[in-house]
């Protein structure tokens, strides 16, 4: 199905609907500017929305995200389409750029679903749910999570048996299996970027037994743990159901690691472990926590602080990297490493191994200017031609980047560098004018 | 009149159910007076709630709304705004915290957590019946903006509010624009030398015809308020006539007797009274330093562009809103510190950037050549002892990059890096990896066991209990010692005091909420950008200043502003003008006024905070505070016992 919006345009295109977009697309729309948000997921809010607190303050995320998302949804300067993908980007003339939008069917009509979830629990489909990062389980007829903005019921049409129970237990009829997906011209007069980046998938690292030893998980799964919306009440490790005791952090996995093919630190693996760290030293009071690191890289404001708060609650760090994981028969975890500070290798048991994965770079935006070209930096990041005088500025005039799709960030970076892509937007708009 | 409330009691995930029994709360408030809807919620603030409260407050005409959650610092104006959008006047709304005063405080006490939970959302209903609906004090904002300091941060946020076509006044302390970045020479990741970028923005300042540069001078006075600030700023002269001849004035320069130590050159080689910086900088005029010229009249002789006569200059400058981009200062070693000035050869880092600067082909250091260098990281930051507990973010980056430099421009340096672990974080790692490609050797000391500095015959020798080599002793022979030293806030801070401005544990100049509100500071109409805020390399600081100038933009952009009415208002009659409330008040909100019958205290309601000083130390009870009268107050001690 081809769909028109009649004569859409819009001042500024943001594509990416996490914390740096929705940071970006605010300070237009607050300045008058016309934004449209493009995001491929079900909701906005991006990662930020799915964390637990955030470092060095340890405020609640999902507490400060969601206001900023309902912000963002009411505001009558944005649109906003989620479960959308741009498929092609050109440059027209000197001030504008023709998009080319693909809308995936929600298979539910988005203004009348009331998020009663009846569908989701008439639906008899299960399968993994990535919002708690495959911890449990979800339905195919779903509401992605509870804070999910727009919070409306979406089928996962690939899961789907067609079973038709949704439909009957639906209470306004809003769900609707004749939706096609429907392509879009939209015509945009500038860019920003903010594709945000992909966590480190440590299956490419088999010495470490991810996904092999079941009570290996990554550091998102446990954040999810942690969470307000936690998928369990406490904290178990998922092999067995068992709250642990001996909890250990492997960090650098997929960061300053070249036989991965990526060199480079993460910015935020030390933080979050050592926030985690603080936050399960809370949840289980009888648990010891073990951070296995390089270099403590605790460089922010309050961030060194935070790192010797956690070193007075007793968070043992130990410096040294982890040669191999293996598992014992109670499904506990044999970690071998060297000690650095004592020049030994050692082997230490652990019930639950946290992997603290890294920021790789999300490539996916490159080929979306078949005329132009996107550059990337030599690590797939968005490349910045003049970093230090106008760090929000790409290889194509009138495109800008914003927050992690430029490299590895923490949230105050991501959230200052979409302040510098929406000013840099602005001035290009007034100029362009 | 009997008002009909809403009261919503918030979950929040489980910050507040997992400690407050949230459905004990409802049912014991649902019955107080007036409570027509009681309800809980996962999250208050999340978009369905908030839609399901709009429809609830319209459907039911609700007259007053209460939301029991977190703190009102984090989501007061979100429900106001649900509350304005329910068709209600936003004051109806009454915000009760029992996260951070119940849950979270009593998280050991369940049952006693609840128990206070419910006197707090008792007291807000009590408090709500109150409620009156207020309007917004309005006042005209005028569309400029003053930016303290011409560094990079302050030039950029400059160039931006340009383009947005605000008046900007650029006011720098200094002779010169440009701040720390003119000092330095190649910057990474670039390359770029810091003159060649400044040159760079100094070149696009000048050209827009609504950027108002000063250089040497200082904000004196502030008075007035967001929208309507009056700065007093003072001009040094330069004594240099604006038209001059710069090969007449080299002759001058030579000419002057007096030598001091160069700023520029962090005091590694000296200057005269009439001096410049470097070929190129900005403004392109030389300066006679007052402070130190004897006024021996010796360049006045040779050159006749030198003018004695010229005076200092007040500036009356009237502004919408003020950007704060005034930077840091490096950390100065103690004497002693790692033999800083007990030995010659020890220097700090901004220093050693200098030398490599002003070297040609050999690196010397007083008159000897330097092969052997020993950086010691982590001066004045991360101090176990001290108080700059901050890590200063750049110096390791800054620290490898000057040593990779040394080693290109000159030959046979052998650098050796005393370190507490590298923190070359993000994209930066690459240039740890480079140097130890090029052979840098990298040694770690434990945290209580920092590196030692002796001197033995003649030689500067650094010792270390080495944490990489398996805590083997390690002693290098080092031609000149690198003490990494990091930021500091600007030792001279009173243009921060003048606005009153908050500073964090750190004692940078503190934002509001580092994610909410990263670039405002308490202060309405005061944004801080730059490393004023806390350490940040370049990039970091030009993203600061640009998201700095957008808010500031902000305030100013639509020419009126909307404040808070819940100030102090004065009974004029009961007034005898003693004075204590306008001792009293922070802000100096208290003006006195005079009329044919008497003196009386009067509140400038674009100043006035609404914090209340005033109202306890007022002897005839003349003063109240809107929204918080005495019998809201006392309604709401008696719901609380």
């Amino acid at each position: 199905m081809q769909g028109q919006i009649e004569e859409a345009s819009y001042d500024v295109l943001v594509i990416g609907g996490g914390i740096a977009g929705g940071e970006a697309a605010l300070n237009l729309a607050n300045n008058g500017f016309k934004v449209l948000i493009i995001e491929k997921d079900l909701s906005i809010g991006g990662k930020m929305i799915l964390l637990s607190k955030v470092f060095p303050t340890l405020d609640c995320s999902a507490c400060i995200t969601t206001p900023k998302v309902s912000e963002i949804s009411r505001h009558p300067a944005i649109t906003i389409f989620t479960g959308s993908e741009v498929q092609k980007i050109i440059k027209k003339d000197y001030n504008s750029f023709e998009v080319e939008v693909l809308k995936n069917p929600r298979y539910v009509i988005e203004e009348e679903c009331t998020g009663c979830q009846l569908c989701e629990q008439a639906c008899p489909v299960i399968v993994k749910d990535e919002y708690q990062f495959n911890l449990v389980g979800r339905k195919a007829a779903f509401i992605p999570f509870t804070i999910a903005s727009p919070k409306v019921a979406a089928i996962d049409i690939e899961n789907c048996t067609l079973c038709g129970a949704c439909e009957k237990a639906c209470p306004p009829k809003c769900i609707d299996f004749t939706q096609e997906k429907e392509e879009y011209r939209i015509k945009i007069k500038s860019i920003i970027i903010a594709t945000g980046f992909k966590l480190f998938d440590p299956l490419m690292m088999p010495r470490y037994g991810f996904g092999l030893y079941k009570n290996i998980i990554t550091s998102m799964q446990m954040e999810r743990q942690l969470a307000p919306t936690r998928p369990f009440n406490t904290i178990l490790r998922p092999g067995d159901g068992k709250v642990p005791c001996k909890v250990a952090y492997v960090l650098c996995t997929g960061s300053r690691d070249a036989t991965i093919g990526n060199p480079i630190c993460s910015q935020i693996c030390c933080m979050y472990s050592i926030k985690q760290a603080q936050l399960l030293m809370g949840a289980l009071p009888m648990a010891d926590v073990t951070i296995y690191y390089l270099n403590i890289r605790s460089f922010g404001k309050g961030f060194e602080e935070f790192y010797e708060q956690a070193k007075g609650m007793g968070v043992n760090f130990v410096k040294g990297k982890i040669g191999k994981i293996s598992e014992l028969e109670n499904g506990n975890l044999m970690l071998r490493y060297e000690d650095i500070n004592e020049n030994k290798v050692k082997e230490a048991e652990h019930d639950i191994v946290v992997l603290s994965v890294g920021v790789i770079a999300n490539q996916d935006t490159a080929a979306l200017f078949p005329d132009e070209q996107l550059k990337l930096d030599s690590f797939n990041f968005i490349n910045q031609p003049d970093p230090l005088a106008t760090p929000a500025r790409t290889s194509i005039d009138g495109v800008f980047v914003a927050g992690t799709a430029s490299g590895p960030m923490d949230i105050p970076d991501s959230i200052l560098s979409a302040g510098s892509a929406s000013s840099e937007a602005m001035s290009y708009l007034i100029q362009k004018k | 009149m009997n008002k009909k409330l809403g009261v919503y009691i918030c979950h929040c995930g489980g910050n507040i159910s997992d400690y407050v029994d949230v459905e004990k709360v409802r049912l014991s408030v649902e019955n107080e007076e007036g409570v027509f809807i009681a309800k809980t919620t996962m999250f208050a603030c999340g978009d369905s709630n908030q839609k399901e409260m709009v429809e609830d407050i319209k459907n039911n005409h609700l007259d007053g709304v209460v939301v029991a959650s977190c703190s009102p610092k984090l989501h007061l104006l979100t429900f106001r705004a649900v509350t304005e959008r329910g068709e209600l006047n936003k004051y109806n709304y009454i915000h009760a915290n029992i996260r951070e005063q119940a849950s979270w405080a009593h998280s050991d006490d369940k049952a006693r957590a609840t128990e206070k939970a419910i006197h707090i959302v008792k007291a807000a209903i009590a408090k709500v019946r109150y409620a009156e609906s207020l309007v917004p004090i309005k006042i005209k904002s005028i569309k400029s903006v003053a930016v303290i300091g011409g560094g990079v941060a302050g030039m950029k946020a400059a160039i931006e509010l340009s383009n947005l076509g605000c008046q900007v006044y650029i006011i720098e302390r200094e002779y010169f624009v440009g701040g720390r970045v003119s000092q330095w020479d190649a910057l990474f990741t670039t390359n770029e030398t810091g003159k060649e970028l400044v040159t760079r923005l100094y070149n696009d300042l000048v050209k827009r015809r609504n950027i108002t540069i000063y250089t040497s001078t200082e904000v004196i006075s502030c008075s007035g308020n967001i929208g309507d600030f009056k700065l007093k700023i003072k001009t040094t002269p330069r004594y240099i006539k604006e038209k001059c001849n710069l090969g007449e004035l080299q002759n001058a320069i030579d000419a002057c007797p007096v030598e001091v130590p160069d700023d520029f050159n962090f005091h590694i080689t000296s200057r005269k009274a009439i001096y410049h910086n470097f070929p190129g900088e900005y403004p392109q005029s030389p300066v006679i330093d007052i402070k130190n010229c004897t006024r021996c009249g010796a360049c006045e002789k040779i050159c006749e562009n030198v003018d004695f006569s010229q005076k200092e200059e007040i500036t009356d400058i009237n502004v919408g809103s003020v950007l704060m981009a005034t930077g840091f200062d490096p950390y100065t070693p103690a004497d002693g510190e790692f033999g800083y000035n007990s030995f010659d050869n020890v220097v700090t880092l901004p220093q050693f950037k200098r030398m490599i600067d002003l070297s040609d082909e050999k690196l010397t250091f007083k008159g000897r050549e330097i092969k052997n260098i020993a950086y010691i990281y982590c001066v004045g930051s991360r101090q176990v002892e001290g108080e700059n507990k901050y890590c200063s973010r750049y110096c390791c980056t800054s620290a490898i990059h000057a040593a990779i430099n040394a080693k290109k421009k000159f030959r046979n340096i052998y650098n050796f890096h005393f370190t507490r672990g590298i923190r070359t974080y993000g994209k930066q790692e690459v240039l740890y990896d480079e140097s130890s490609r090029m052979g840098d050797i990298y040694l770690q000391s434990y945290e209580n066991d920092p590196p030692v500095v002796t001197g033995m015959n003649d030689k500067t020798v650094v010792r270390i209990n080495d944490i990489l080599t398996g805590k083997r002793e390690m002693e290098v022979e080092a031609d000149l010692v690198v003490l990494i030293t990091g930021m500091v806030p600007r030792k001279d801070n009173s243009v921060g005091s003048l606005f009153k401005l908050p500073k964090g544990r750190d004692r940078f100049f503190n934002e509001i909420h580092m994610k909410l509100r990263p670039v405002e500071t308490v202060i309405d109409g005061i944004t801080i950008s730059g490393a004023c805020q806390g350490p940040k390399n370049i990039m970091e600081a030009v993203n600061s200043a640009l998201s700095a100038a957008t808010k500031s933009y902000s305030y100013v952009s639509k020419g009126e502003l909307e404040l808070e009415p819940i100030i102090a208002r004065i009974d004029k009659n009961l007034c005898t003008w003693c004075n204590a409330c306008s001792q009293a008040c922070p802000f100096d909100a208290v003006k006195m006024e005079e009329d044919k019958t008497k003196v009386f205290a009067v509140i400038n309601s674009s100043v006035c905070k609404g914090c209340g000083m005033c109202l306890p130390v007022c002897p005839t009870d003349a003063i109240n505070l809107i929204a918080y009268s005495n019998s809201e107050i006392e309604s709401m001690i008696d719901a609380l016992a």
